[in-house]
């Protein structure tokens, strides 16, 4: 994927709408997050969805793309350190697991077992006029981020391999 | 219990108890550390431990009951801890001996490598024999039991360059534990059996009035009917076998010397084969019966002449003590096998003297090898003239030993004589083996107690240097020892009343009659025999020498156990280097085939021995749409084994997946069906990314792999099937889903904050991230390990290849 005469092979045609895909992906795997309390979707599908995102980008940019364009990155991945980008994937999966720890830790805090949810009614509020915040969604958050720094991960290891 | 032992109501204390058996092993952990700061002295650390253990054990004297110390109250789970006669023999002779074994290691082990690991090991294992006794369930008892085996493990194989010391401490292991493992399986037979003798199933075995030993009778009847009883009696005496070194288990003994002599003195007299007897004495008053007697009675008076022949045949001090072991043990299996009362008093009091005089003896043994240099007998003799102290305490330790009057052993000899006579004059018949077979034994056990006795009589070889005399320290343990013993020689009486009628009252089933231990006055057959045996050794003693070659010559070749056991070690050794290449090849297929083949195995077979019925079928009332999809999943699946190419094979496999996100969409499981299809393209363009790399054409199978693939896909899609319709047929009472579909969503009336629901309209989600959010915690965690296995492996391979 990475050499540079295999990109001949993708045509412009795949290189377009990916550009314009791609967000839109991004956009509903948002949307499956947020609403996943109620409706279907939640946070692991949105992460998988996220993750199928980034390996299209790989598919038909390669990876040098994502890791020097995108992102601002230099240098070629090599396998032995791992590649550049990997940092932030390995730090989304640390982040999301930190999160999902702390929210659990916080119901300790406030007096309940590990992992209470609760779920906060909001009234009277402008244009919304009721919001309910399920405390769940940090959970979910963070079970987000590890899905999608996990996958992505072993996504650009194994493409770079 | 019953007897005597019912007058002692005083429950005893918890914190004491607790603190008795966490002492040894707290211990254990700051040898380590203050070995830095004391040097060698560490010993008197440890002793002074083992003290402060028989301090707090002996001042519950007199108690009876259990103690329950809450350890997750939410689960009604207990450390529960049980004393009563028998166990506070066992372990005031672990941590009394204790005291004395560390004591006399501060000058024995003196110059000697690994002194931390030494002491912090003997702690361990102290403790742990502490919790043997100590332990009122089944569960407990079994995990201190190995945890016995496992630092005796350590100590045995101290010398750790020595191949010899590997040998033995691996030999010890392998039959101790397994033997354990038997154990086990026995006493999960037993919890299933007091499910249906008792209120509800339980791994206490005694102490509670809804305990095993309690309702003995219910659980002997259940276990008949359950046609269990056999099996459990024979899979206890397994493992007690085992770890008190009965035949044909007791091959790993006389190899245990290997261990330091202060081990062995600890390991031979007090503690782990202790543990095996112990465990005869504490199930006795549960299986007791006519099964019993014949088991262990047979058991125990084989391995007493057996291992007493092995032991005049020895040629090293140690191994003689080693073999002599094994032999009392076998006395004690035997008294604890006799059916009646005097059997009881038999494996108790022989307990407590055992342990007295063998503890002296292998501490004797100890200062012989320091002091002249050599443990071989042939070359040691007359040492009573450098050693006048040591001889007078081997004098009386070896007589008792030898089973004379009026030293300890004599007394417990005597009851099992009137115990097996008994027996024999009862129910007659083949039974009157019982008392001959006593006898000859202990012409045996005579004989070699006298021979070792001889170390210090006659004249001094010329080829045995100069004997220096042992620093104080080293003779002051067996010194005690020898006078504990003495004072149970003259007067029997006391020892029985201070604990030996206690801890026999323990090994009763029923009501324990007063014990009285006396010199015979009159001529009873017990009193017959015991002459008969002292005329008879004293008779044979002579011909010692041609006994000795004529047991060597015997145990040679086929005829020692060591021949089955090695052999069976290098059979298995020989079996496992040739499955190597066929399981371990190193390809991934392999490694598939064999964990998808075990797997698919294993659970059919389960489902076979448990008997498990399918459900019955009940006419297809699926509707068109699910049959079209699945139906093309079908096609696609057979696709997969007929593609080309790679990337037909992968393209084809994704139908399949589509299709089956497709049925959970007609299935009502939306949810369920974003996440495939989400899965299922992240997997096709995962695949297609690596499969660049790969060539384009499959390489030609051969038709018998192709063949044994199929056959195993097939075996495979078989157990899931079979799992599937298993798993959904059962139906449990309490229905989980209603519980979830009661509080996912948010409640009609309802505060601003909501608690004890999950407020949420996708219930999958809410389960997900709040009521089982606990597992999904987990589940991330390994995802992340996944990733983080990923980089580390492939980076690592990466390094490998470039260096």
């Amino acid at each position: 994927m990475s050499t540079p005469d295999r990109d001949t092979d993708v045509t412009v045609i795949a290189k377009t709408v990916t550009r314009v895909v791609f967000p839109l992906i991004l956009l509903t795997a948002i949307a499956l997050l947020l609403r996943g309390h109620n409706l279907p979707g939640g946070g692991f599908i949105a992460g998988v969805l996220t993750a199928a995102a980034f390996a299209l980008l790989y598919v038909i940019f390669g990876l040098d793309f994502v890791g020097s364009d995108l992102l601002d990155r230099g240098g070629t991945p090599t396998v032995a350190a791992g590649p550049a980008i990997v940092a932030e994937y390995r730090l989304a999966f640390a982040a999301g697991l930190g999160l999902a720890v702390t929210g659990g830790i916080a119901a300790i805090a406030l007096g309940f077992p590990f992992l209470t949810q609760a779920v906060l009614f909001l009234y009277d509020l402008p244009i919304y006029h009721e919001l309910e915040l399920a405390s769940a969604f940090v959970f979910d958050l963070g079970v987000y981020l590890v899905v999608v720094g996990a996958l992505l991960t072993i996504l650009a290891v194994v493409g770079a391999e | 219990m019953g007897g005597s032992v019912a007058q002692t109501t005083a429950e005893p204390t918890a914190a004491v108890l607790v603190a008795a058996l966490g002492l040894p092993f707290l211990g254990a952990l700051v040898v380590p550390l203050l070995y830095r700061a004391l040097g060698e002295r560490v010993a008197y650390v440890a002793a002074a431990i083992a003290l402060a253990c028989f301090g707090l054990v002996a001042s519950q004297y007199g108690t009876q009951g259990t103690v329950t110390v809450p350890w997750i109250p939410e689960l009604d789970v207990a450390l529960v801890l049980y004393l009563d006669g028998l166990s506070l023999l066992i372990a005031l002779l672990a941590s009394g001996i204790g005291v004395l074994i560390f004591t006399y290691s501060g000058s024995y082990m003196h110059g000697e490598s690994g002194i931390a690991r030494y002491y912090a090991t003997l702690l361990a294992f102290m403790g742990s024999m502490l919790g043997v006794a100590l332990a009122s369930d089944l569960i407990s008892l079994f995990v201190f039991w190995e945890l016995t085996s496992i630092t005796s493990f350590g100590l045995i194989g101290h010398y750790r360059e020595e191949a010899s010391s590997l040998y033995a401490a691996r030999k010890s292991m392998l039959i101790t534990v397994s033997g354990g493992l038997f154990m086990l399986v026995g006493f999960l037979l037993l919890r299933y059996v007091s499910g249906e003798a008792l209120a509800s199933a339980t791994y206490t075995l005694v102490g509670t009035p809804d305990s095993m030993i309690a309702n003995a009778d219910a659980m002997r009847v259940a276990l008949q009917d359950a046609g269990l009883f056999l099996p459990v009696l024979g899979l206890i005496a397994i493992g007690a076998g085992a770890k008190s070194a009965q035949v044909p288990l007791h091959l790993w003994l006389p190899n245990a010397m290997e261990a330091p002599t202060p081990v062995s003195a600890f390991l031979h007299s007090a503690t782990m084969v202790k543990a095996g007897v112990y465990l005869v004495g504490r199930m006795r008053p549960l299986l007791v019966g006519e099964e019993w007697m014949l088991l262990f009675g047979t058991l125990g008076l084989l391995t007493m002449t057996v291992t007493a022949l092995l032991a005049i045949g020895a040629s090293d001090i140690k191994e003689l003590l080693a073999y002599s072991t094994a032999s009392h043990l076998g006395l004690i299996t035997a008294g604890f096998g006799f059916a009646n009362q005097l059997g009881a008093e038999t494996g108790v009091f022989h307990i407590l003297n055992h342990a007295l005089f063998k503890a002296t003896l292998f501490l004797v043994a100890g200062i012989v090898a320091h002091e002249a240099g050599t443990r071989a007998i042939d070359e040691l003799s007359g040492l009573r003239h450098d050693l006048p102290l040591v001889a007078v305490i081997t004098a009386i330790a070896a007589l008792g030993m030898a089973g004379l009057p009026p030293f300890n052993g004599f007394y417990s000899k005597e009851l099992l004589f009137e115990a097996a006579y008994e027996v024999a004059h009862t129910d007659g018949g083949l039974l009157w083996l019982f008392p001959i077979v006593a006898v000859v034994g202990s012409v045996f056990t005579f004989l070699y107690s006298i021979r070792f006795l001889w170390l210090f009589m006659g004249e001094k070889p010329a080829g045995l240097g100069e004997v220096h005399s042992p620093p104080a320290l080293l003779v002051a343990p067996p010194a005690i020892l020898a006078a504990l013993a003495a004072v149970v020689g003259i007067d029997p009486q006391l020892a029985v009343d201070t604990i030996v009628q206690s801890a026999f009252g323990s090994a009763v089933a029923g009501e324990a009659h007063t014990m009285s231990v006396h010199l015979p006055t009159e001529l009873k057959p017990a009193v017959l025999m015991s002459a008969i045996t002292i005329a008879v050794g004293i008779v044979a003693s002579p011909f010692y020498d041609r006994i000795r070659d004529a047991v060597r010559r015997a145990s040679r070749g086929p005829l020692s156990a060591n021949w089955y056991y090695d052999g069976a070690v290098d059979g298995l050794e020989r079996a496992s280097a040739l499955s190597l290449p066929r399981v371990q090849t190193g390809y991934f297929r392999t490694y598939a085939a064999w964990t998808l083949a075990a797997t698919s195995l294993l659970a059919l077979a389960g489902y076979l021995a448990a008997g498990v019925s399918l459900p019955a079928f009940t006419g297809l009332s699926v509707a068109l749409p699910v049959v079209i999809v699945l139906a093309v999943a079908v096609v696609g699946a057979a696709a997969v084994g007929i593609a080309p190419s790679h990337v037909a094979g992968v393209l084809t496999l994704s139908i399949l997946g589509f299709m089956i996100a497709l049925f959970y969409v007609l299935s009502n499981a939306p949810d369920l069906a974003l996440t495939q299809l989400a899965v299922e393209t992240l997997v096709l363009v995962l695949f297609l990314l690596v499969l660049d790399k790969l060539p384009a054409y499959y390489g030609d199978a051969p038709l018998s792999r192709t063949l044994r693939d199929g056959a195993l896909a097939a075996g495979v899609g078989v157990t899931v099937f079979v799992t599937v319709l298993v798993a959904t047929a059962a139906s449990p009472n309490d229905v989980i889903a209603e519980f979830l579909v009661e509080r996912a969503p948010v409640p009609k009336e309802h505060g601003p904050v909501l608690l004890d629901s999950g407020g949420g309209g996708n219930i999958v989600n809410v389960i997900l991230v709040d009521f089982r959010a606990f597992d999904t915690m987990g589940e991330i965690s390994v995802v992340a390990m996944a990733a983080l296995s990923v980089l580390t492996l492939i980076a690592m391979r990466g390094r490998g290849e470039s260096s």
